[in-house]
């Protein structure tokens, strides 16, 4: 609905990617061109998940209203590529532990805002037309910034030779919860028949429980030494 | 970071040019790429008419439509729409009028237009300014070009004759009937009754007749000529043009030597009355009069619940329009009547939309109940039939003088009027709208009106009307049907409101992750004492 709601749509979904760049610090460490790095990482994984599930998996010919949970689950288990590119980006930056989750996250999630929301966003809270879907496709966004941040802090863990035996199980859970969320969330639309703005929630809800079992993890892990 | 982000850039620029090019011109082909359409709903909508006639103006003259919805209340009873529908055309809008048919979608639209414009009043000034920022407006855009005037619109008529037995100076009786259709929006109008009643009865009539004339024994010394006119809503142009192709630039035609009479047919599908319109009441002894004869005298004996009765009405040329199609033919003096159930010419259910074959079956009157608007009642318009042909005949064959009785019926058994016959022609001819703007020479109306007549009259010919160019009689105007957008959209302020509240929230999280590092301390603090305690 004219360019002001886009404008409005866009603050919303891109500033508190800036305003958590600038706090974090990174900027003092020169990390725009490394999270630029990072975002080309996040193009080349997708791109390569993509002519995967083309070759190898089956268009789905059954009816409009049955979900193909077997189905949904394999394509969901290909995203465990994201796992392995988030784990390229940070094998490749040198530093604190830190540092290599918030280039690495910083650089994936913006990524996907820019390939994935910009431009419905542009084509569409641009038209007359209004529709509430672009507010939250930005809150989304927003959402998925905490999640990749998680994402990679889990990942990193799981690499760590010094990682103590009893936490070898709660990191795999999460990663796997990590892997999954989409999956689920699908699960839940469809068996709940959620409303929009339900699902908006429950995701939120579900991401945040994740992060802070990650940074409860990350922090004991850390400071344990 | 804006420092970081130059750098990045300057590097780009430096190191490969073509590359930059890549990135940016799809960018730049996006930003000035229009707009695609997506819309709440998408609906087909008409236009009210526009025509020029002999100069005058009717109608709406714009086409173009992108405003905001806003609702009117109106009293919608069907006579009341049909009282309204020539006041419409005689006012000269701007803003173009649009009908369009009701359906879920639609009604919704508008009930939410209602409330967000009726609650202006009753609430008070914080509710009302809630209410303005949040309420869903709806944009209603077409998507046509502007109205421009049709060139070389061709009115097409039709004529077919039987011609009578023995010599050659026979007299002749011309029967007429227009086969186009008028209302407030042309491609919403059907005409069920006016006229496709009428064309109904001419064909059952030519029918009857050509089987009559098949026989020798029964073949009459009458030549008929029948004759379905196009433009007939438009001050009857098809009849004009007509008679003076066959008056004024023919050596010899049928309507030059001797015309006994032209019995025109107008709205003859209803009612319990049956008027014969003239402009100069039959002398006696003439043709004419003999008809006037026989009609009384088979409504009297034969169809008693029939009130006939005979309306004399001057001609009056100062009028804008003609008021029957006779008047065109006594213009040309040729004696000429027209046969209506209805009494005056005025009458708004002539011109109008509401004149269906039947409404439909979402409508509110019961199954069995008659529809409330002008239709077309198969019973009435075959017993009106067979009055009319009874009637011919006992002219054709003299039959009153040669001392046949009054109750005397010749179409029974197989010369029957078919029922179903004239109720599939009805049915057929209000199938599709009928306005004189949507029928053109290569229109399905007039091939199978052709074919039709082609079964049981001879010499069956298409007769084309163009108007002049320099002084035209009629001009119509295209972009009668559009598709119209409805876009929910919301009011500025909502915009402004929304901005504040996402300041709100950066806000809020601007000073979350300032003081992330407070929360990062507490979660320590809550995962150390594990540690300490060993």
């Amino acid at each position: 609905m004219t360019l002001f709601h886009f404008g409005n749509c866009f603050a919303l979904a891109y500033f508190p990617y800036f305003i958590a760049y600038k706090c974090s610090g990174l900027s003092e460490y020169n990390a725009f061109w490394r999270c630029v790095q990072a975002g080309a990482t996040y193009l080349f994984v997708q791109l390569c998940k993509m002519l995967f599930l083309a070759t190898f998996f089956p268009t789905w010919e059954g009816g409009a209203g049955v979900y193909d949970f077997v189905g949904e689950f394999m394509k969901a288990t290909v995203d465990l590529a994201d796992l392995l590119g988030l784990h390229l980006v940070m094998s490749r930056n040198a530093g604190k532990g830190e540092y290599k989750i918030m280039v690495a996250a910083m650089g994936w999630a913006t990524a996907e805002l820019v390939m994935s929301r910009c431009l419905p966003l542009w084509v569409g809270a641009r038209g007359i037309e209004f529709d509430w879907k672009y507010i939250q496709m930005s809150f989304d966004s927003n959402i998925s910034l905490i999640h990749y941040i998680g994402m990679a802090a889990v990942v990193w863990m799981f690499t760590r030779y010094d990682l103590p035996k009893t936490f070898r199980l709660p990191v795999t859970v999460l990663l796997a919860l990590c892997v999954y969320k989409s999956f689920l969330m699908e699960l839940f639309v469809h068996v709940f028949l959620l409303g929009s703005w339900t699902v908006l929630l429950v995701k939120a809800v579900l991401t945040g429980g994740i992060s802070l079992c990650s940074l409860f993890l990350f922090v004991t892990l850390v400071h344990s030494n | 970071m804006f420092e970081e982000a130059s750098e990045v850039f300057d590097n780009m620029f430096k190191s490969s040019f073509p590359l930059t090019f890549i990135v940016f011109i799809p960018a730049v082909l996006i930003l000035v790429s229009p707009l695609p359409a997506e819309a709440a709903h998408e609906f087909t909508v008409y236009r009210m008419q526009q025509y020029d006639l002999q100069g005058q103006p009717y109608g709406t003259r714009n086409a173009i439509l992108n405003t905001e919805a806003r609702t009117v209340e109106a009293e919608d009873i069907v006579q009341q729409f049909m009282e309204l529908e020539p006041e419409m055309l005689a006012t000269e809008t701007i803003v173009p009028v649009y009908f369009a048919m009701e359906d879920d979608e639609l009604l919704s639209i508008y009930t939410q237009t209602l409330t967000s414009s009726s609650s202006q009043g009753s609430l008070s000034a914080a509710e009302v300014l809630l209410h303005t920022a949040t309420a869903n407006g709806f944009q209603m855009v077409t998507s046509g070009a502007q109205s421009k005037a049709v060139s070389d619109w061709a009115i097409t008529s039709l004529e077919g004759r039987l011609a009578g037995v023995g010599g050659e100076d026979l007299p002749t009786i011309v029967v007429v009937a227009h086969y186009d259709s008028f209302g407030i929006a042309p491609w919403l109008s059907y005409g069920a009754d006016s006229n496709g009643s009428g064309v109904s009865m001419l064909l059952e009539l030519a029918r009857l007749f050509s089987k009559l004339y098949t026989y020798k024994r029964t073949h009459a010394g009458y030549n008929l000529l029948f004759f379905v006119s196009g433009g007939g809503k438009f001050n009857y142009q098809g009849t004009k043009r007509w008679l003076e192709d066959n008056l004024d630039h023919t050596d010899s035609s049928l309507l030059q030597d001797n015309v006994a009479f032209v019995l025109c047919l107008d709205t003859l599908g209803n009612g319990d009355s049956l008027h014969l319109h003239v402009s100069k009441p039959p002398k006696e002894g003439s043709p004419q009069f003999s008809l006037l004869k026989e009609l009384e005298l088979v409504a009297a004996s034969q169809y008693p619940e029939v009130k006939f009765s005979m309306v004399h009405k001057k001609i009056n040329l100062a009028d804008d329009m003609l008021a029957w199609e006779h008047e065109r033919f006594g213009i040309r003096r040729l004696p000429a009547f027209t046969l209506s159930h209805l009494p005056s010419h005025r009458l708004a259910q002539r011109f109008s939309i509401m004149d269906v074959r039947s409404v439909s079956p979402s409508s509110r009157h019961g199954a069995g109940e008659p529809p409330a608007g002008p239709h077309v009642d198969v019973k009435k318009l075959s017993r009106n039939t067979k009055l009319v042909a009874e009637a011919l005949a006992r002219v054709i064959y003299n039959l009153t003088e040669k001392g046949a009785p009054g109750d005397l019926q010749i179409f029974t058994e197989q010369m029957q009027v078919q029922d179903e016959q004239q109720s599939a022609v009805v049915d057929w001819l209000t199938a599709q709208p009928r306005a004189a703007q949507l029928v053109d020479k290569d229109s399905s109306v007039v091939s199978t009106l052709e074919y039709h007549l082609g079964h049981y009259l001879k010499d069956v010919k298409r007769h084309y009307v163009k108007a002049d160019k320099r002084d035209p009689e009629f001009v119509f105007y295209d972009q009668l049907k559009q598709t119209m957008n409805a876009y929910r959209v919301k009011p500025a302020i909502f915009d402004l409101l929304l901005a504040v509240c996402i300041a709100a929230y950066l806000g809020m999280m601007y000073l979350a992750i300032q003081n992330f590092g407070v929360f990062y301390s507490v979660v320590r603090r809550v995962t150390q004492p594990k540690t300490k305690a060993n």
